[in-house]
């Protein structure tokens, strides 16, 4: 039954002052991130190590406004 | 003066509710403490007591110091004693009881007195009561509940008014989320009309919300409104525009014939072939209304008089096959020989029929074909076939709207054109007030189980100069309504475009920040109760405080709402220039854009982007423990 749902991003808690939750799509190179607002975001075209990197970055706000931010195309969901 | 901390001073005039009071000489201005509590003393908006042995009265303090002097006195004595202006607004007998109005007026010397917490908690406090909601508390006492009697803010109508950023949203979310508790109101029922698509985040598992162009898999409803449903004088505007009495008639006859025709194929509870009439909710093709009025005017024949179906001069290929029939639910129209009166051959004669409709026929036809009409004229299982049957009759319709799983209806009209947008909003509101009204004794009918409608941007149609459909059911949910179990909720930012009579009906204001004088002399003039004094401090109020008037409160107050947890705010936060933590904002770099997709969603009329994988709804929660709680 999990197999034939349709594939679904799992995000994952972060430990940010301005993120709550970090998610990513490997087939669809689809990073997903939620804020602190409650917003969730979804950046395209996102390489997985470039998501890697986000997850290991002690800074996640800095990370995201320096590598992500400007970088990639989102939409809001 | 140790044993009389409260006294303020003592009263030295009173003209009708006006109470004008002479601070003692002793009084302290500023900081009293009272019970290790301090209060600042002669502070706008506070209250006060009249003690009159028996009976305590209650005011609220509407202007202070020399303005509040005695004309007569002023000259004499501008520096001399302090005045201040009391409002009277109730009395509270020996047990503590409050109650609204005012028996006895207060006389020359009664002793006036600051008003401490605890007198507050007696005529304010009764959190226990379950008709009773708490929506956030005094502006003067945190420790004070700010109750709403459910009841009277229902039924007797509310406007929820301040300007653009001064909370209303937030705050119409926060009330309908105690409101639709399904602890203590399981049959809680309640419709928003929503115009921005704001409230489905704040509600988001307590609604329904039904959307035009609806997210299936985030669990909204496609929303219908049956063209059928609408009443003649409803439907005409919006498929032909204005059109002479000629054509009017004509469209009234055929639409009764077609009604007739469906309902003799199919009966309905309710209607006979008697008490049918145009306006009756019955199920009609409109398709096949387009279809055979323009056969009638536009078809070509074979003889001048006597034309009927039979002589229409369709244009047929070699093989003798019409090339284009013609196809109603398709909108497709037939294709017919032209005009000829040329000698020697056949003569082919325009139709002869007198009506001028040609013209709305064809604006029919675009807008039959126009995928944003859909919702109206090709409404999903309600969308009738060509003989006037759909799959579902309105029962399931009505139900889906306000006898729901969930308290709140969320009918999101953000995706409708804005040609029609106002026209509908008030088709919807006429459709649920007369399925209630009709249905009123029954236990789904309105009074059995009152229905509250939040109209969201009320201005945009309830004008003074807009005589729309709108208009008129709100009028009449305002009016009548609270007999019927009814109740509107009017939030707007543009109080002084509402319609006077529909704001006055409002028993209960919850006025916000507003910096608009003339938005502000209209609530004034609206409000229930004498208190120009409260209504001056409008533009001076923080984001999230209202000062709450009429019935369903029982003192005028100024309370700080709570704001519901961050993310479950409504979506009406403003766009940032300056995005210091979001993704967005000037202040970046540009990512490589792509406006395929910008015009991808604008021509699908779909603001979801269609890359969008779907999201799990509470992933995997690993590190759970050092996530930052955000309540």
């Amino acid at each position: 039954m999990e197999k034939e749902a349709p594939p679904r991003v799992q995000r994952t808690q972060v430990a940010s002052s301005n993120i709550q939750s970090i998610g990513y799509h490997p087939p669809t190179q689809t990073l997903e991130v939620e804020f602190l607002s409650g917003r969730i975001y979804q950046y395209f075209d996102v390489p997985e190590t470039v998501y890697q990197a986000f997850m290991e970055a002690s800074s996640k706000g800095r990370f995201l406004a320096s590598g992500i931010k400007g970088a990639y195309r989102y939409a809001r969901l | 003066m140790a044993a009389d901390l409260t006294l303020l001073g003592s009263v030295e005039s009173a003209k009708g509710a006006t109470i004008t009071v002479c601070l003692d000489e002793e009084t302290v201005s500023g900081l009293a403490f009272i019970g290790g509590r301090g209060y600042r003393i002669g502070q706008v908006g506070s209250f006060v007591r009249i003690s009159m042995g028996y009976l305590d009265l209650f005011g609220v303090v509407s202007e202070v110091g020399a303005g509040a002097a005695p004309e007569s006195l002023a000259a004499v004595e501008p520096h001399g004693h302090r005045w201040m202006t009391v409002q009277l607004v109730g009395e509270a007998d020996q047990r503590g009881e409050f109650r609204r109005g005012v028996s006895q007026y207060p006389t020359i010397g009664d002793p006036v007195h600051l008003v401490t917490e605890d007198d507050l908690a007696a005529v304010y406090g009764r959190p226990d009561s379950p008709n009773f909601v708490r929506v956030g508390h005094l502006a003067s006492s945190e420790s004070i509940p700010a109750l709403l009697d459910i009841t009277k803010l229902v039924t007797r109508h509310s406007a929820v008014l301040g300007s653009t950023g001064a909370g209303k949203t937030t705050t119409v979310a926060s009330i309908l989320d105690v409101l639709a508790n399904r602890e203590r109101y399981q049959s809680a029922r309640v419709i928003v009309l929503d115009m921005h698509g704001e409230y489905p985040k704040a509600l988001r598992d307590k609604c329904t919300v039904f959307r035009v162009s609806a997210q299936r898999d985030a669990g909204e409803q496609p929303l219908y409104i049956p063209y059928w449903a609408l009443t003649f004088d409803e439907l005409l505007p919006v498929i032909m525009g204005d059109l002479d009495d000629v054509g009017r008639g004509a469209i009234l006859e055929k639409v009764t014939q077609l009604k007739q025709a469906a309902l003799s194929k199919q009966p309905r509870a309710g209607v006979t072939p008697d008490n049918l009439t145009v306006d009756t909710p019955v199920p009609f093709s409109i398709h096949k209304l387009w279809f055979d009025l323009h056969r009638l005017v536009n078809a070509t024949h074979t003889q001048s008089g006597g034309q009927s179906d039979a002589t229409e001069a369709l244009e047929f290929d070699q093989s003798g096959t019409p090339v284009q029939a013609g196809d109603p639910m398709k909108v497709m129209p037939p294709r017919y020989q032209p005009q000829t009166q040329a000698a020697g051959e056949t003569k082919i004669y325009l139709s002869s029929s007198p009506l001028n409709i040609r013209r709305p026929l064809h604006a029919l036809a675009s807008k039959l074909r126009d995928p944003r009409f859909a919702f109206l004229f090709s409404p999903g299982p309600w969308c009738p076939d060509i003989d006037g049957l759909p799959e579902e009759d309105l029962d399931s319709l009505v139900e889906a709207w306000v006898g729901g799983p969930e308290p709140v209806t969320v009918l999101d009209l953000s995706g409708i054109p804005y040609s029609v947008l106002t026209h509908l909003a008030g088709v919807l509101l006429r459709v649920i007030y007369d399925a209630l009204f009709w249905s009123r004794e029954l236990s789904e009918g309105g009074r059995e189980r009152p229905l509250l409608v939040v109209l969201e941007e009320a201005h945009a149609y309830l004008g003074r100069d807009n005589h729309g459909p709108a208009a008129d059911s709100v009028k009449r949910i305002v009016k009548e309504g609270r007999k019927y179990g009814i109740g509107a909720m009017i939030v707007s930012q543009r109080p002084a475009e509402i319609d006077t009579t529909i704001l006055s009906q409002c028993g209960t204001l919850l006025a916000m920040r507003l910096a608009n004088t003339t938005d502000r002399a209209q609530v004034t003039a609206a409000a229930p109760d004498n208190l120009e004094g409260l209504f001056n401090m409008l533009p001076a109020l923080r984001t999230g405080e209202a000062i709450i008037v009429g019935e369903a409160v029982n003192l005028p107050l100024r309370a700080v709402i709570i704001a519901p947890p961050e993310g479950r705010r409504p979506d009406s936060d403003d766009p940032l220039v300056y995005d210091e933590r979001g993704p967005g904002g000037w202040n970046r770099n540009r990512e490589p854009s792509d406006y395929g997709e910008v015009v991808g969603a604008w021509r699908r009329q779909d603001r979801r982007s269609p890359r969008i994988v779907r999201s799990g709804e509470g992933g995997t929660t690993q590190g759970a423990e050092d996530s930052s709680s955000v309540v």
